[in-house]
């Protein structure tokens, strides 16, 4: 297993490479100008012109990238061009908030999710498959925006329970997770649902009832455990997409997160903060892909990695 | 026509008008339950930084005008006032100007202000390493352009006068130069600022720093020791909310002392809370620049043509909620050098085709008209555009891009026509001719429609060097009728900005200018 780990770590190094230079070729390529973002609505020529060459802007592209290569070979993402803040700094203070609100959210996710999927699956067809299935059917549909926006209206602006937004303590981290969490509940109580609905019919569990285990030990351990792996891969999926920052629940919710720095970098185009964004994300994103390979090998052993 | 296209605004903003129809609705009770315990205010975005030599956005601004003074400031009503210096001179030439720094002013770290941290300060922001990106207020002071170009280690037109006063010389006469100094680049910073200065600021403005979580809130305490009488609140919290409907929520569960109305409920708004609403003429033209060097709009028939051809009352009415009133010129109605008797072009489609006709395009012609995907407002505009310049063979095309790209293309000049509107840097009519319609101006400096003119341009040279107030409006009139005549945009309409205040707040007022809200009258009282 630390094989793999370790080989796997070293196969991410050409990965970051490749996301930089095509990160750093698309940012050259796209429409906007990040002097004009920092000069504002009114300038003059000569401050731009002045800007550009401040900046190493007005120096050929594979110049620019052998810079800012060099600065991430020493640990340094550079300052915004903005705001003038090092890039790895203000990621650093916002990648905490995402965590957190990303990791409410699965645990709300795994919870509901694969409680309310286990659940229809016993019985299918029945009453409660019938109606965690709306839940489903419901979470998937609505759109996070919607979701957020009517959270915001019931618990906070008309019943007064929790905050409308902002950061702070538990109360205000309960409405963004219910709104992040609300499709992975719902995509995983689909799959889990399909998922023991396959394995439940197998002989092997047809095995373990007959060798008189209780039905909960035949369902928690040996039908679900069969059916962990599509559950992982929505799982991880899910977190690397959470960790790399949930724009529109940071935006509406006011989470002072990753998602609304990348968003404003990218309004800005502030081309160290969006370049530090990307690889800081990606190494974020490969770390979350290894995790879930490993979690693979070790629900299912058969799952060998060559 | 407009009503059928008011309708068909993209689902997604219906249902969360539909939703906020509901969330008011539902809050009518609670929202009046709640208080505020101190004044909490609001920005869209986290300032780019508190460091005034960065300020270049009206974000940054507003929270630069709470903390710094200049040598002047604006009040809300975008009076020029007295700030750090309490009386200033002008030499007859009008190119050389003296400054007395107000006695016993200190920052809020106990130093006192002396004249030489004003040069200091200006030095800064002028200074290359600074980065900052907003220079031009100060470069009419002589010398200023070659120490931001390197070429020079001082300003030779800015001279200390011992410890109480700073004098100017600038290049040529500017009667608009005390204004200038009000803008928040030019505020007064102590010397030698720490590298943090942006994180950590230390200013002589009614309120102190504590504290600034990025992309969450910044919190003010009083500064007992103003020299323009401390604040009435103990602090003041500025919260960063992006979403406006997210907004309206905090300010209807009682966590906002001030919210503008979200755009699509403003009839709500008037039916349900009219004493909450405060209402203030923005200075903020809307209006679509065409592009004097491109094709058919190079010619001013077709532009008068287009001008006649929007029913710009109607769209105001119907798309703006009416929030606004027409234009009739590029300077805003409540300043001086506005016309008042200058009508609007009439809407008038015969008018339109007998103009067209004479400009040899009795057919019409095809155009691009360029807007900003994440301005839903001024979309909806382009489109009622759009509808009624096809009645008189006009084909518009609508480009959608985002900011950043419509800017560096409307910059460019490679736009026919784009929607936009212009936010005042100072309230003064040269903020609406010199940027907007000067030769020197075109593309970056504010002028998108390239509209070039000699007399225009010799005009309001002339006018920035009268300093007699008088004489320069009467020049400001005659040099917008020149341009309105040559139509250089579609002239569409000045905003009313619109605003609800909590029942508990007292003494605010909408400013004018970004930068003329300083929050020193405002505080929560007991529920009126």
């Amino acid at each position: 297993m630390l094989q793999l780990v370790a080989r796997r770590l070293l196969a991410t190094i050409p990965t970051l490479f490749g996301v930089l230079v095509v990160a750093f070729l698309l940012l050259n390529v796209v429409p906007g100008d990040p002097v004009a973002e920092m000069v504002g609505e009114r300038a003059d020529s000569a401050t731009i012109a002045r800007l550009r060459g401040e900046l190493h802007l007005d120096e050929p592209i594979p110049v620019q990238f052998g810079h800012y290569l060099w600065g991430v070979v020493r640990g340094d993402l550079g300052r915004s061009y903005i705001t003038q803040r090092p890039v790895l700094g203000d990621l650093a203070e916002r990648f905490p908030k995402t965590l957190q609100l990303a990791g409410a959210a699965m645990l709300l996710a795994v919870i509901s999710g694969i409680t309310l999927g286990v659940i229809a699956a016993i019985r299918p067809g029945g009453l409660i498959d019938r109606f965690s299935m709306l839940i489903a059917y419901v979470g998937v549909s609505f759109p996070v925006y919607w979701v957020g926006l009517l959270l915001i209206l019931l618990f906070a602006v008309a019943l007064r329970w929790l905050p409308p937004s902002g950061y702070g303590g538990i109360a205000f981290l309960v409405l963004p997770a219910l709104t992040l969490g609300t499709r992975s509940i719902a995509f995983l109580a689909r799959m889990t649902r399909g998922a023991m609905l396959d394995v439940l019919p197998s002989d092997f569990v047809r095995t373990a009832r007959a060798k008189g285990l209780s039905e909960r030990r035949v369902i928690g351990w040996h039908a679900f455990r069969n059916a962990l792996l599509p559950i992982i891969t929505v799982l991880g999926l899910d977190v690397g997409n959470y960790l790399t920052g949930s724009i529109l629940t940071e935006t509406i919710f006011s989470w002072p997160g990753v998602g609304r720095y990348v968003l404003l970098a990218i309004q800005k185009r502030d081309l160290p903060a969006i370049q530090g964004s990307i690889l800081f994300l990606s190494v974020i994103f490969v770390l979350v892909n290894l995790l879930t390979d490993v979690l693979y090998a070790k629900a299912d052993p058969r799952v060998a990695y060559d | 026509m407009l009503r059928h296209l008011h309708r068909t605004v993209n689902l997604f903003d219906t249902a969360k008008s539909a939703l906020f129809l509901c969330l008011l609705a539902g809050c009518k009770q609670s929202g009046e339950r709640a208080q505020v315990r101190e004044p909490v205010y609001y920005e869209r975005d986290d300032p780019r930084s508190l460091d005034p030599a960065l300020s270049t956005d009206v974000t940054t601004g507003e929270m630069i005008a709470l903390l710094f003074d200049g040598l002047t400031q604006f009040d809300g009503d975008g009076r020029l006032l007295p700030a750090l210096s309490d009386r200033w001179t002008a030499d007859r030439t009008g190119r050389r100007y003296v400054f007395h720094l107000r006695a016993g002013v200190s920052f809020h770290d106990g130093r006192s202000v002396a004249a030489a941290d004003v040069k200091r300060s200006f030095l800064r922001v002028l200074n290359p390493q600074t980065h900052g990106g907003r220079v031009w207020p100060l470069l009419p002071i002589a010398g200023a352009g070659d120490f931001a170009d390197g070429h020079a280690t001082d300003v030779r037109g800015i001279e200390v006068l011992g410890d109480t006063a700073v004098a100017f010389t600038l290049t040529e006469p500017l009667a608009v130069f005390p204004k200038f100094l009000a803008m928040p680049v030019a505020s007064v910073v102590p010397s030698s600022p720490p590298s943090d200065f942006g994180q950590r600021p230390v200013g002589t403005g009614p309120w102190r720093f504590v504290a600034w979580q990025h992309d969450d809130y910044l919190r003010f305490a009083r500064n007992p020791n103003y020299w323009g009488g401390a604040p009435l609140s103990e602090s003041l919290t500025v919260r960063i909310i992006p979403e406006a409907l997210t907004r309206a929520a905090e300010f209807l569960s009682g966590r906002l002392s001030v919210v503008e109305v979200p755009f699509g409920e403003t009839k709500k708004w008037e039916q349900e809370h009219p004493d909450w609403l405060k209402r203030r003429p923005a200075l903020r033209p809307v209006y679509v620049p065409l592009n004097n060097r491109r094709g058919p709009l190079r010619d001013a028939r077709v532009r008068q043509a287009i001008n006649h051809a929007v029913n710009v009352p109607e769209i105001l009415r119907t798309v703006w909620n009416g929030r606004g009133a027409l234009a009739a010129g590029s300077i805003p109605p409540t300043l001086g050098g506005s016309d008042p008797s200058r009508r609007p072009y009439s809407y008038d489609t015969s008018v339109a085709r007998r103009l067209l006709r004479a400009a040899g395009y009795p057919d019409g012609f095809a155009v691009q008209l360029w807007r900003s995907g994440s301005n839903v407002e001024l979309g909806q505009v382009a489109q009622a555009i759009q509808a009624q310049l096809a009645a008189v063979g006009i084909r518009v095309e609508i480009v959608s891009r985002d900011a950043s790209s419509m800017r560096e293309a409307v910059r460019k000049g490679d736009t026919d026509m784009a929607i936009l509107d212009w936010w005042a840097d100072y309230p003064d009519a040269d903020n609406f001719l010199y940027p907007l319609f000067h030769s020197a101006s075109f593309g970056p400096g504010g002028n998108y429609s390239f509209y070039s003119d000699r007399i225009t341009d010799s005009l309001i040279m002339v006018a920035r060097r009268t300093v007699d107030q008088s004489a320069r409006e009467t020049l400001y009139r005659r040099i917008e009728t020149r341009v309105f005549d040559a139509a250089p945009w579609i002239y569409l309409w000045f905003p009313v900005d619109l605003w609800a205040e909590h029942p508990s707040i007292e003494g605010w007022e909408v400013p004018v200018i970004f930068n003329g809200q300083h929050w020193t009258k405002v505080r929560v009282t007991a529920r009126r």
